[in-house]
Formats: structure tokens, C-alpha cells, sequence
């Protein structure tokens, strides 16, 4: 007769704590501490790529937009479960269910289109995994924003990036003015803390170089006044560039 | 430079003639689909070990979020919130076809004497965790699978830290039960206890 063990939580190791870390949960102290157990625990570490894994798993099988349209069927459904508050909830989400159908119209055709004709220019760079999502909110509501299309007078614009894993971010706004950072420090993935509404005519662009190790901010925007969105990539690190165009439709 | 304006918190401002809450929403889902939606699709798949049923329950777990906002956003750990919410929402489906879900540990056995295939050391605990009483399971599953501390499953579920290791042992009876059935060969650790 064999043994075995059921496992459980072992001296310094438990999945919840490394679920924890890769949400961001953890204090300052607690997150230095099991980094540095991490780095020592196969077992912890065989924990972590599961948990990065069940997040690819997730990414491919059920992408945010259709996400988003579901959650936001089921908050607009009645069913036997709801409570009496329910109606406050639907109201206070009623314009998340409108926006994911709105992004859902807006993923649809991209899908398609990148089912007949490969991945579109622009959303996604250098096969990393990271992804630029640019929300606009506006007069009619809130939406996702389709890559290369033309951005309303007067419409918030918000970032939110898929990191895939990097560590550290830069984002940029670039257009014929030249470029304005965003953001620089740790790769979160949410949306960014400030929305901004762009001003610029013509074209512009929004480009998030993302990285294990701290970039030189500095370096970057010099980069890319001289060279423009081909010159993000820091020389000599590697580093994955993510871009978004904007456009603004000409004025009559 | 280029031409934007920064608007603080990513939101208008209070003077703005024509807020939308919307963009704010679609931000807040989108970041709780970031950072939670992988171990909540995870936990799913294990518990149903059906992918549709892992897609709809993990849309419906995150409803039930939003529909408690407030509760969700007071938990300690958002994580281990969410991926409670999916155990229990699974564990409910599960039971709903209960006699399946317990015949799984016989058709695990038969597998392993077939095919020579040795139960995943999860897997094993999943179809053990279908002989335990509805009270112990969850609690399993936090210790097992999650594993929490028995002192963080008392906290994360409201129960007394004794009340949490008699769950536990109930387990454990109900799993030597099943092992001694279909698993003969295999027996737990005599040290293996609370």
C-alpha cells in the first residue's frame, strides 16, 4: 500500500499567497518576502506558472469582450436568486451592459477580420502577449475603441493594458506635436489612473513599451521625438512594444 | 508635445455638464477580469471539468461581484473572494448531479487498474471532496487546494477555528472511506491528520 498526501498549505508555500502576489494584493513586506521564497521553491514556482497559465487559458477561451457581454447579460437578466436591492444594481450597471455590447459590436469585426486576413497592424506588436485597449467615453456613452478609428470631439479617452507578465511599463502619447508620457513604472493590469481627452488633429498614436527591468524614461521620449513609434524599443533590453492609432476625422 | 488633457482620476470632473459612469464601469470589469478572471475560470474548470460550463460560471461569478460591490470591495482579499464565490457556485452545480460526481472516483479507479494511468494528486482530491458533507467541502477545498491556513479559512468564512478543523476531519474520514473503496492500494499518511 502506497501513501499519499492530500498536500495543504507546507512551511512558506500556499497557492493562495502566490495568487495573491500575481493580483497585487499583497503588502509591501508580505510581497518582498514571498518573492524572495519564490525564488528558492520549485514548488511555489510550479504554482505561479499554473496560475499564469489558467490566465492565458482564460484570455483565449472567453476574450474580455464577450467577458464583459456576459456579465453584462446576467446583470440585466432577472432570475430566481435576486435580491430585492437588485434594481439599483441594474441601474448603476445598466451603461456596463451598453458599453460591452458596444465593444463586443466593436470586437466583432475585428475578430472577423483578423480571421481573414491575419492579425491587424497595430494592436498588438512582437507576439508577447500584451494588449492596449483604449476606452471612450463620450455624450452617447462608454465604449471600446477600435483600433485606427477616428476619435470623437471632446470624448475621454482611458488605456487599460494587458501586460502579459512584464514587469514594468511606459506608455506614450504620440502625435505631429510630438510625444507626452502617460505613465511610467510598475506593468499593472488595469486601466490607467487618468483618462485624457486628446487634442491633437490628424493622427496620433498611443504606444506602451513594456519590460522585466525599469525603463529610462528620458531615453524613450528622446527615442521617440527623433525616430517616432518605430524607435520605442529600448536598444539593448528586451522589451515588448504594443501600439494604438488614433485618427481624428478631418473638420468640414 | 503632444496635445492632451489630463483629466484626474479618470473621470470628469464634477463641474462636467455630462459625466458618463459607463467608462468607469468597463474600467473596473475590465480590471477585475485582469487581475481575477484566470483563477476564477481555473477554479471553474477544475471544479466542472466542462469548459462551456467553466465560461458561464466565471461570467456569473463576476456578476454576483458586481452585484455586492460593496462587500467585494471590503474583503481582504479580493482574490480569495472571488475564487470562494466560484467553489461554492461550482460545487453547487456539482451537487445538483451528485450521483455522477460521486461515481467519478470509481471511474478514476477503473482508469488507473485499465490503463495503468495514476490519478492527478487534484484530481484524486476532487473526486474524494464528492463523498464529504456539503459543510466540508468548501472547507477542503480551501485547505487542499487553496491552501489557506486553517486560522485564514476561519477568517475568510466567518467559522471558529475548531468548527474549521471538524470540517476538516470530517474530510479526512470521508476521503480514507473512499480511498479504502476505490483506491485500495492508496491510503493517506497515518501522520496526515489536524
Amino acid at each position: 500500500m502506497s501513501a499519499f498526501s492530500l498536500g495543504g498549505p507546507g512551511p512558506g508555500c500556499s497557492v493562495s499567497r502566490v495568487r495573491r502576489l500575481l493580483a497585487g494584493e499583497l503588502p509591501d513586506v508580505e510581497r518582498g518576502r514571498l518573492e524572495e521564497h519564490l525564488g528558492g521553491c520549485e514548488r511555489c514556482q510550479a504554482t505561479r506558472r499554473e496560475l499564469e497559465e489558467e490566465r492565458r487559458a482564460v484570455e483565449s477561451a472567453l476574450p474580455f469582450p464577450a467577458f464583459a457581454s456576459g456579465v453584462a447579460e446576467r446583470l440585466a437578466a432577472p432570475g430566481p436568486d435576486r435580491r430585492a436591492g437588485s434594481p439599483a444594481a441594474l441601474r448603476r450597471f445598466a451603461p456596463l451592459a451598453l458599453a460591452a455590447s458596444l465593444a463586443l459590436a466593436v470586437a466583432l469585426p475585428l475578430v472577423l477580420r483578423m480571421s481573414q486576413h491575419g492579425e491587424p497592424e497595430g494592436t498588438r506588436l512582437k507576439g508577447g502577449g500584451a494588449a492596449i485597449t483604449v476606452f471612450v467615453a463620450d455624450a452617447a456613452g462608454a465604449r471600446a475603441l477600435a483600433n485606427g478609428e477616428a476619435v470623437p470631439e471632446n470624448a475621454r479617452l482611458r488605456v487599460s493594458l494587458a501586460p502579459a507578465g512584464r514587469r514594468q511599463m511606459a506608455v506614450a502619447l504620440l502625435d505631429r506635436d510630438g510625444p507626452t508620457l502617460l505613465y511610467a513604472g510598475p506593468a499593472s493590469a488595469s486601466p490607467l489612473p487618468e483618462a485624457f481627452e486628446w487634442t491633437g488633429a490628424s493622427q496620433g498614436t498611443i504606444l506602451a513599451v513594456l519590460a522585466d527591468a525599469p525603463l529610462d524614461v528620458g531615453a524613450l521620449l528622446a527615442r521617440l521625438a527623433r525616430g517616432g513609434a518605430g524607435a520605442a524599443a529600448p536598444p539593448g533590453q528586451a522589451a515588448e512594444v504594443v501600439t494604438f492609432s488614433l485618427t481624428r476625422r478631418s473638420r468640414p | 508635445m503632444a496635445r492632451f488633457a489630463v483629466i484626474t482620476g479618470g473621470r470628469a470632473e464634477a463641474r462636467s455638464p455630462s459625466p458618463s459612469p459607463a467608462l468607469a464601469e468597463v474600467g473596473l470589469l475590465e480590471g477585475l477580469y485582469l487581475r481575477h478572471a484566470g483563477a476564477v475560470f481555473g477554479r471553474c474548470r477544475w471544479l466542472l471539468r466542462d469548459e462551456e460550463a467553466a465560461k458561464d460560471a466565471t461570467q456569473e461569478v463576476f456578476a454576483r461581484a458586481l452585484r455586492a460591490l460593496p462587500e467585494f470591495r471590503e474583503a481582504a482579499s479580493p482574490s480569495t473572494w472571488l475564487v470562494r464565490i466560484a467553489t461554492h457556485h461550482c460545487l453547487n452545480e456539482l451537487r445538483s448531479g451528485r450521483a455522477r460526481w460521486k461515481e467519478e472516483a470509481v471511474r478514476l479507479a477503473e482508469l488507473r487498474r485499465d490503463d495503468g494511468i495514476a490519478p492527478e494528486r487534484r484530481e484524486l482530491v476532487r473526486v474524494l471532496i464528492a463523498r464529504a458533507d456539503e459543510e466540508e467541502q468548501e472547507v477542503a477545498i480551501m485547505y487542499y487546494v487553496d491552501e489557506l491556513t486553517q486560522a485564514e479559512i476561519a477568517a475568510a468564512t466567518g467559522k471558529s477555528l475548531p468548527t474549521v478543523r471538524k470540517r476538516l476531519r470530517g474530510f479526512l474520514a470521508a476521503a480514507r472511506a473512499a480511498l479504502a473503496e476505490a483506491f485500495p492500494d492508496l491510503a493517506l499518511p497515518e501522520g496526515d491528520d489536524l
